[in-house]
């Protein structure tokens, strides 16, 4: 007890082996695994009902583990109640106690903990200084603002003193501009705090901001993790490559001819590295918005027809229709207003273009020659 | 302008006028059958038995119908001590069967968990004069009638359809992630339902206590049929006892001041928690 209370927790571990979960005869989540590193803040992405709560869920005992085991800081904690594992948790709904004052709200734990009262009084304090709430102490919940309230709820998780922090969608609830503040605030926490942190969001900003590795998830498994760089740069499969980045990467259907040649709805573009794919080979190909340069160069380079264009001051995204009719969205700084209706010339990046075969995988291309 | 001002201003003092005489009215309307039985309690003996207009006491206030109802059969403590022991025990034993039962109901998943929960709501529909018998029947085996605790037992079971529904939806209206916050921060389920839930679904246990109080305290014919010793009687059943009279002279007198006396405490009771009663029974009206 006095070790997982410690002025500096260590940095815990988490491993998750072989970890099950179903309600009845559905499978929730499928035989996963995960290690987490001390310290590190690892977000959980995924689209909604893919499982991310039921999974966090899990590691804090909220939720019985159908199967495989949970380790914190070493310890498996698989049987273990959610207080006894050294766990603190952010709701989206806040889930204060609504009866009771903020100060009570958060002395509730330590209390139950059997803590002494000038204890609990010093670290209500500390905590309440760490998030600038200690104005709205003697206040109840129901009077405070959305992001008073969530900034509360993690006050009540701070003066725990946990190993690891959970959060499930803590900021959902807010608005725009109060959401990018407190993600700036929980940022700061973990530099501060130095914790291990698991964060679940289905928003990708949060997700490429604050974590230091992305846990994609879909329908229960892993699909990818990784660095925010490297889930955006390198996306295991189809599925990462469109989820993550907004706008979304665009997917077109291409036919490698040869080594180096290709066809994307109906043109032939010479490319400038081989392409990982045999000759005739049906394959798909990701091109991220940013990665389309409008030409007037007509070798190499696709035509396209404007349908709409959004312009948001220092970028435009220009909808095109391809040749064959796929829609792919190009995002344009500077240059003029693109017409609907207007024919122009796509060109990529080739060092961007990402090629999947047709069952969704990456395929990992070589590095381009050295001229 | 200012002729204008003026009519407006009229037609405002009308309105307000005509909306607190129509509702002085209507309170009237309810006071008045209270007002005369405190009125007539205060009658001399032999005043009240005469017609009852005025309906006020001419000849000087007394208490002697108090002192007549006070000394009547064993004394009215007994009667007013049996009467609020049962509805007491009747309360207690109501409200923590329901919250738990309700609690189950809202938060824990069994097989059958539905048609347990319509079976026992359906019991509403049964017309509770038609079981006395089988009631009677039962309490007897048990060794259980002619007693309070007989009584309490049946008040109880005739109380917990209406107060575990009421419970259920208290309990419904309570965010899970409250209880996980709860668990999180290291309650056992007891410290939780008390200190976490307990407050919160306080308007459901106020709604559900003074519906089991009112009913158990007013309720007649199960204690007329089940209480044989006199000793054991509730307020209703002595004041059908006071009513019909002895030797063939109702003290009418005396019956309001039974009619008073019974009164006083579910007004008490009322007044004391309608604030919670009203919100409970609009609870999870809006969300
Ligand atoms: N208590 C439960 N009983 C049955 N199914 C559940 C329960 N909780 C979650 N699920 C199901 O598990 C899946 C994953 O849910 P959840 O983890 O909440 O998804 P996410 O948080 O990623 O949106 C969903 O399909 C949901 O319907
Ligand atoms: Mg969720």
């Amino acid at each position: 007890m006095s070790a997982q209370h410690s002025q500096a927790p260590d940095k815990a571990t988490i491993e998750l082996k072989g970890v099950r979960k179903s309600f009845g005869s559905v499978d929730v989540i499928h035989d996963l695994d995960l290690k987490i590193a001390g310290g590190e803040f690892i977000v959980f992405v995924g689209p909604s009902g893919c499982g991310k709560s039921t999974l966090l869920r899990m590691i804090a005992g909220l939720e019985e583990v159908t199967d495989g085991d949970i380790l914190i800081a070493g310890r498996d904690v698989t049987d273990l109640d959610p207080a006894k594992r050294g766990i603190a948790m952010v709701f989206q709904s806040y889930a204060l106690y609504p009866h009771m004052s903020v100060r009570e709200n958060l002395a509730f734990g330590l209390e139950i903990a059997r803590t002494s009262a000038a204890e609990i009084k010093r670290q209500v304090e500390a905590a309440a200084e760490i998030l600038k709430i200690g104005p709205l102490l003697d206040r109840r919940p129901g009077q405070l603002s959305g992001g008073q309230r969530q900034r509360v709820a993690i006050g009540r998780a701070i003066v725990r003193k946990p190993l690891v922090f959970l959060f499930d969608e803590p900021l959902s609830n807010l608005d725009a501009e109060l959401r990018v503040s407190m993600r700036v605030e929980i940022a700061r926490l973990h530099r501060e705090l130095g914790n291990t942190m698991i964060y679940v969001t289905h928003d990708q900003t949060e997700a490429m901001t604050l974590a230091d590795r992305i846990v994609v998830l879909r329908d229960g498994r892993i699909e990818q993790v990784g660095s925010p760089r490297e889930v955006y740069e390198n996306p295991a499969n189809l599925f990462v490559a469109g989820f993550i980045g907004s706008p979304r990467m665009n997917i077109i259907d291409g036919i490698c001819l040869a080594a180096n040649r290709l066809s994307i709805a109906g043109t032939e573009i010479e490319l400038d590295r081989p392409l990982p794919a045999a000759p005739q080979e049906a394959i798909k190909l990701g091109i991220r918005p940013e990665h389309w340069l409008i030409t007037d160069k007509q070798a190499d380079a696709l035509p396209a027809q404007v349908e709409f264009a959004e312009y948001l001051g220092s970028t435009q995204y220009v909808h095109c229709r391809l040749a064959n009719g796929e829609l792919v969205t190009i995002e344009q700084r500077g240059g003029t207003d693109a017409k609907p209706g207007e024919r122009l010339w796509l060109n990529c990046h080739q060092a961007a273009l990402k090629i999947f075969s047709m069952s969704g995988e990456a395929r990992r291309r070589v590095p381009a020659p050295i001229e | 302008m200012s002729n204008r001002k003026a009519a407006t201003a009229r037609r405002r003092l009308f309105a307000v006028t005509r909306y607190h005489a129509i509702g002085l009215f209507i309170s009237l309307l309810f006071i008045a059958p209270i007002a005369w039985s405190a009125l007539v309690s205060f009658k001399p003996s032999s005043e009240a038995a005469r017609p009852p207009l005025p309906p006020w006491p001419v000849e000087g206030f007394s208490t002697q119908s108090y002192e007549n109802l006070a000394k009547y059969g064993v004394g009215i403590w007994t009667y007013a001590g049996n009467s609020l022991t049962v509805a007491a025990a009747t309360v207690v034993v109501t409200v923590i069967i329901s919250l738990l039962a309700g609690y189950g109901f809202s938060r824990f998943n069994f097989p059958l968990k539905n048609l347990l929960f319509v079976l026992i709501i359906s019991t509403v529909m049964i017309p509770f004069q038609s079981i006395l018998t089988p009631l009677f029947l039962i309490l007897t085996k048990l060794g259980l009638q002619n007693t309070l605790p007989g009584i309490v037992l049946i008040y109880v079971t005739l109380h917990l359809p209406f107060s575990i529904f009421m419970m259920r939806n208290a309990f419904d209206a309570v965010p899970k992630e409250i209880e996980d916050a709860a668990r999180v921060d290291g309650a056992s389920v007891l410290l939780m339902l008390r200190r976490v839930m307990l407050p919160l679904v306080l308007p459901g246990v106020a709604t559900v206590a003074i519906f089991a109080f009112l009913a158990s305290w007013n309720e007649f014919l199960a204690a007329l049929i089940l209480l044989t010793d006199q000793k054991k009687y509730t307020l209703p059943v002595m004041m059908a006892a006071v009513r019909s009279g002895q030797f063939g002279s109702i003290d009418w007198g005396a019956v309001q001041s039974g009619v008073m006396l019974m009164m006083a405490p579910c007004l008490a009771l009322f007044l004391l928690l309608q604030g919670y009663y009203i919100r409970g029974l609009t609870a999870g009206a809006v969300k």
